[in-house]
């Protein structure tokens, strides 16, 4: 077809800006069908200033848009509209409720000489519609973990109580969302699991076993040791959600005290008796007050069959935490807290150090940290192990990458690729900047490797990520 | 005069049909036919009457019908022997006569919902201009709501592009005072769906002009344009249908038919000595792929001819089976060349009743029938006496097995380094698909994975150097260089070794066989000036 030259730098005074949220909202159809009630159909909107008349409109024409695609397909409505400044992304989270989320490109602002105004070009291909289709329905679960569906809000509590729980959780939520770094890990909302040999791994569930009996009203448990899963009770789904509400947004809350020194103001009161470093990371933030209030989050999971409300206690010591959900129909009292503080403390702070020791020792036996040689991603669609050598720690804020943000892109046009068909397939590309880029799916599995090799061929490539199979992925990838 | 002017439009009005032309033309469409003339006239002073009301004084002398058919005198017996039932050699679907039916589809039904990719026309209005599946008569609703979308979002200062959902995409395209929409569930990029508006609309073009296009809105925002396009449905149909199944749109290039260069060479120079004021292109063209191409030095000197403009001819021709009726003079506008002017197109097929051979000469002038049907006589004459078309019956598509490399299947080439790049005619080779890929389907899915890896490696923000695809049923390898554009497609167990072999044996195979398989070094003739295109230069 007619071809487009590639972005070519312009040698101008040249200023990107990243992708930002436009616009967010809640919306069914089915609450104003008739005219002059369109505003009842509007549950959340944010930005909350914007003038109601443009709201309607909004609203108005992502009606439109999905009314018009079931003309060609019933069944299959609008995920995504495409328009010069901005995508809109649509996700119909429960039965004629949708949730959109209005992203604008990211564009760049060229000055001109001779004080003319700068010009202005939207760059229309960045955005990955599966990176932020992921991100709109991962807003919808951590609203879901922490409200429960919006049909039992309503038969709780009508419109009112369902627009207040909107409201209230999405005005703190959005602020979080860091657009301009969303990329593949976004479509995977993948776990990353503590690799551990046997023997630990049975100690950590025996612990789990010897708690869960003791306290006969933990519903489920689920630990984690330096931010990354080892056990879990819990369903996929759920856990999912879970570990990125702990890994990006309790967790980091909490990291700061423990990193600092000894004798510093910020370390947490640890009064009396240092027989445990265990503390209660949700509830009571100093077990030995007395008069202190405390109350624990309270999640929904499973809300497709049982649907259960819990408490949701998290319990650290040193790197291990350990996550024990209990039915929010019983009362947690501070008795209750501090019986599980003199259990689990001790135990857990055991294991912690027990846990480090081993993982030390492992990696001296395996030597000096061959992975950060290949930049690769692993996931494993069955059981959501993640794993990226591309990305730095991840935080509430930025989830910064090794790469070029292209690479990561090219990474998400594979992945696409890879959704059209079931069976396995091999895609080898090579970027303009001579990077090669090498996606294998083999039975669920995803791996992505980014090779800097300017002057290699195919075969020399494929020799590459061989040697990396072999050494990481033993057995897993069929191998050409 | 007159007569014969009935009898064109008695031809013109309705092209679907067989019949000679000859036959009762039907006059009351005769105020179509003077608006069309009122649009091909460019000259800028118009009669200031209602466009809707058609001004009926310039039409006759004008041959402002969109197809004029004008017919030598020797060539009437041939007509009733080249037109009843057989399929234009020249539209490789051969389904043309599959028009009347699409048209009737209930728009309500599964199987319209079914269909691959639809395509709409519509104006700024909202008014239908054309729809690829069922009437625009019963989709004008339908129309009206895509209207609304582009509306409603260019209110808020901002243009519509696309709507994603699982099974479809839809593609918005304006250009001017049209609308173009795509929905299709063939998977291929925005990118390459618009261009294929983008086809559609040039096409429109090429039966309008730009210019006029654009002055019918002006003087009335809301007017039906398919007054001008009637009967034309089925060349749009056509060239959606080829855009699907024929990969020089997705290379933008034009097929040549492989051929012994010393014929190729001889064929030129037979155009070349039969040339006439005036005259700007002379192609010859066979089994749908181009033999050669002669052009005049100052016009190519200015702008080149593109591929595109060349696929647009070859669509109107292949249309219709009217054009294989004796000479055919018609104008024509090449969009990318000049949207605003027309061209005249002197159209024959050489080897009645086959029709498998054409003549296409290009003039700027109107008034030059005569004069270019000599020339076209002289080349007959000439290619007589070489028995040319005999020779040019032997040429074929090669198959993929003369390359002499086990595991690839099939290839499409396509050089950048051609002598005189920037001027010539962009071209690709590429041999008969074979098994696995004898039928319909699976030449359609082999196309479709070549169009996914194009739209990848031409991506307009990460574009790539190569691809690597190992999928199940086949390996695909996609290259672009400074030098050439190739996909390949091998059978799925090769090694990426023996992949790399073959590529480079293949690469070695065309260097060695790029004359017979491109036009290397199109010739060039010199006519007189051209006033008609300086005359257009200044209006």
């Amino acid at each position: 077809m007619l071809m487009i030259s590639p972005r070519m730098a312009s040698g101008m005074q040249e200023k990107l800006y990243n992708p930002s949220l436009l616009s967010f909202f809640v919306y069914n159809p089915s609450f104003g069908p008739r005219e002059g009630e369109e505003e009842k159909k509007i549950l959340f909107y944010h930005p909350s200033d914007v003038e109601k008349n443009e709201k309607i409109r909004n609203v108005g024409l992502c009606e439109a848009i999905v009314q018009f695609t079931r003309t060609f397909c019933p069944t299959k409505p609008a995920k995504s509209l495409h328009t010069q400044k901005n995508r809109q992304f649509f996700f119909e989270a429960e039965d004629s409720f949708w949730i959109v989320m209005v992203v604008r490109n990211p564009w760049v602002e060229k000055t001109n000489k001779d004080g003319k105004p700068p010009t202005i070009e939207y760059q229309e291909e960045e955005i990955l519609d599966t990176v932020y289709g992921a991100v709109l329905r991962q807003c919808y679960s951590m609203y879901k973990l922490f409200n429960g569906t919006f049909v039992r809000a309503m038969e709780t509590g009508g419109v009112e109580l369902l627009m207040q729980k909107l409201e209230k959780f999405f005005y703190r939520y959005l602020q979080t969302l860091h657009l301009q770094s969303c990329d593949l890990l976004d479509v995977f909302g993948g776990i990353a699991f503590f690799p551990l040999d046997k023997m630990t791994y049975l100690k950590i569930q025996s612990f789990v076993n010897r708690v869960e009996e003791s306290l006969s009203l933990i519903k489920y448990t689920t630990f984690l040791y330096n931010d990354q899963l080892i056990w879990s009770g819990l369903e996929q789904d759920d856990m999912r959600i879970l570990y990125k509400y702990l890994t990006t947004s309790l967790f980091p809350r909490h990291s700061e005290p423990e990193l600092a020194g000894r004798d510093s103001p910020l370390r947490p009161e640890v009064a009396g008796n240092l027989l445990h470093y265990g503390r209660f990371l949700t509830g009571p933030a100093n077990i030995k007050d007395p008069e202190a209030k405390f109350r624990f989050p309270r999640i929904f999971v499973n809300t497709k069959d049982s649907y259960e409300e819990l408490h949701l206690i998290v319990y650290k010591a040193m790197s291990a935490a350990v996550c024990f959900m209990i039915s929010a129909s019983m009362e947690l009292t501070r008795e209750f807290c501090e019986q599980l503080d003199s259990l689990v403390g001790p135990q857990l702070t055991l294991l912690a150090s027990d846990i480090c020791e081993q993982y030390n020792v492992n990696r001296r036996i395996s030597g000096p940290e061959k992975e950060p040689q290949f930049k690769f991603i692993y996931f494993n669609h069955m059981n959501l192990a993640e794993k990226s050598t591309i990305h730095m720690r991840k935080t509430a804020s930025v989830s910064l990458t090794s790469v070029h943000p292209d690479l990561m892109k090219i990474l998400g046009d594979i992945n696409c690729d890879f959704a059209r068909v079931d069976e396995d397939e091999e895609i080898i590309v090579k970027a303009m900047t001579d990077y090669w880029v090498v996606g294998k799916k083999s039975d669920q599995r995803e791996l992505y490797v980014i090779l800097n090799q300017k002057n290699a061929n195919l075969i020399e490539v494929n020799e590459e990520v061989k040697r990396l199979c072999a050494t990481q992925f033993n057995n897993i990838f069929f191998l050409d | 005069m007159d007569k014969d002017d009935n009898q064109e439009k008695g031809e013109t009005e309705d092209i679907r049909s067989c019949d000679p032309p000859s036959v009762d033309p039907n006059l009351s469409t005769e105020t179509d036919n003077c608006s069309k003339a009122e649009c091909q006239n460019n000259s800028g002073d118009q009669p200031s009457t209602d466009p809707e009301q058609a001004p009926t004084e310039n039409g006759h002398e004008d041959s402002g019908e969109f197809v004029v058919t004008m017919l030598a005198r020797g060539k009437l017996e041939e007509q009733g022997v080249g037109m009843m039932g057989s399929c234009p050699p020249l539209s490789i679907t051969g389904t043309s006569e599959g028009a009347p039916t699409h048209r009737d589809e209930d728009v309500m039904a599964e199987s319209w919902r079914q269909h691959r990719k639809h395509v709409f026309v519509l104006s700024e209005a909202g008014k239908p201009i054309y729809s690829r599946y069922g009437s625009e008569e019963a989709l004008s609703s339908t129309m009206g709501v895509m209207m609304a979308l582009v509306s409603f979002v260019q209110s808020s200062d901002n243009t519509i592009r696309s709507v994603y959902s699982d099974g479809h995409t839809v593609v918005f395209m304006q250009k001017g005072p049209l609308v173009l929409v795509s929905v299709s569930s063939s998977r291929q990029s925005e990118q390459q769906l618009r261009g294929e508006l983008l086809y559609v609309y040039y096409q429109i073009v090429s039966m309008l002009t730009q210019a006029s296009i654009t002055r019918i809105f002006e003087n009335k925002k809301n007017y039906d344009l398919r007054r001008l396009l009637a009967g034309s449905e089925k060349i749009l149909d056509g060239l959606l249908n080829l855009v699907d199944s024929d990969p020089s749109f997705l290379l933008a290039a034009v097929h040549c038919l492989p051929l012994a260069s010393s014929l190729r060479d001889s064929l030129s120079q037979i155009l070349q000595k039969a040339i006439t004021p005036n005259l700007v292109f002379s192609i010859l063209i066979a089994k749908n792929q181009l033999l050669t191409i002669v052009q005049e030095k100052t016009v190519i000197e200015d702008a080149r001819l593109e591929p595109a403009d060349v696929h647009l001819l070859l669509n109107l021709i292949g249309a219709s089976s009217a054009f294989q009726a004796g000479e055919i003079w018609t104008p024509i506008c090449l969009p990318l060349f000049n949207p605003d002017c027309y061209f005249y197109a002197y159209i024959s097929y050489l080897d009645p009743p086959e029709c498998t051979v054409c003549l296409l000469l290009l003039s700027t002038d109107k008034e030059a029938f005569y004069a270019v049907a000599e020339c076209k006589r002289r080349i007959e004459e000439a290619m007589l006496t070489q028995s040319s078309l005999s020779l040019i019956a032997k040429a074929h598509c090669y198959s993929v097995s003369q390359v002499g490399v086990s595991d690839l299947r099939h290839f499409m080439y396509k050089p950048f380094d051609i002598p005189d790049h920037h001027k010539q005619l962009t071209q690709f080779t590429s041999p008969e698909m074979e098994a696995p890929y004898s039928t319909e389907e699976e030449r359609r899915r082999l196309l479709d994975l070549y169009r996914h890896m194009h739209g990848r490696i031409h991506s307009s923000s990460r574009p790539l150097k190569l691809i690597y695809h190992v999928a199940e049923r086949e390996t695909l390898l996609a290259w672009v260089t400074s030098k050439f554009e190739l996909y390949t497609c091998f059978s799925p167990l090769v090694t990426k070794a023996c992949a790399i072999n073959a590529i480079t044996k293949l690469l070695r195979w065309i260097k060695k066989e790029e004359d017979r398989l491109f036009i290397r070094y199109p010739p060039k003739y010199s006519t007189t000036p051209n006033p008609s295109k300086t005359h257009d230069k200044n209006e």
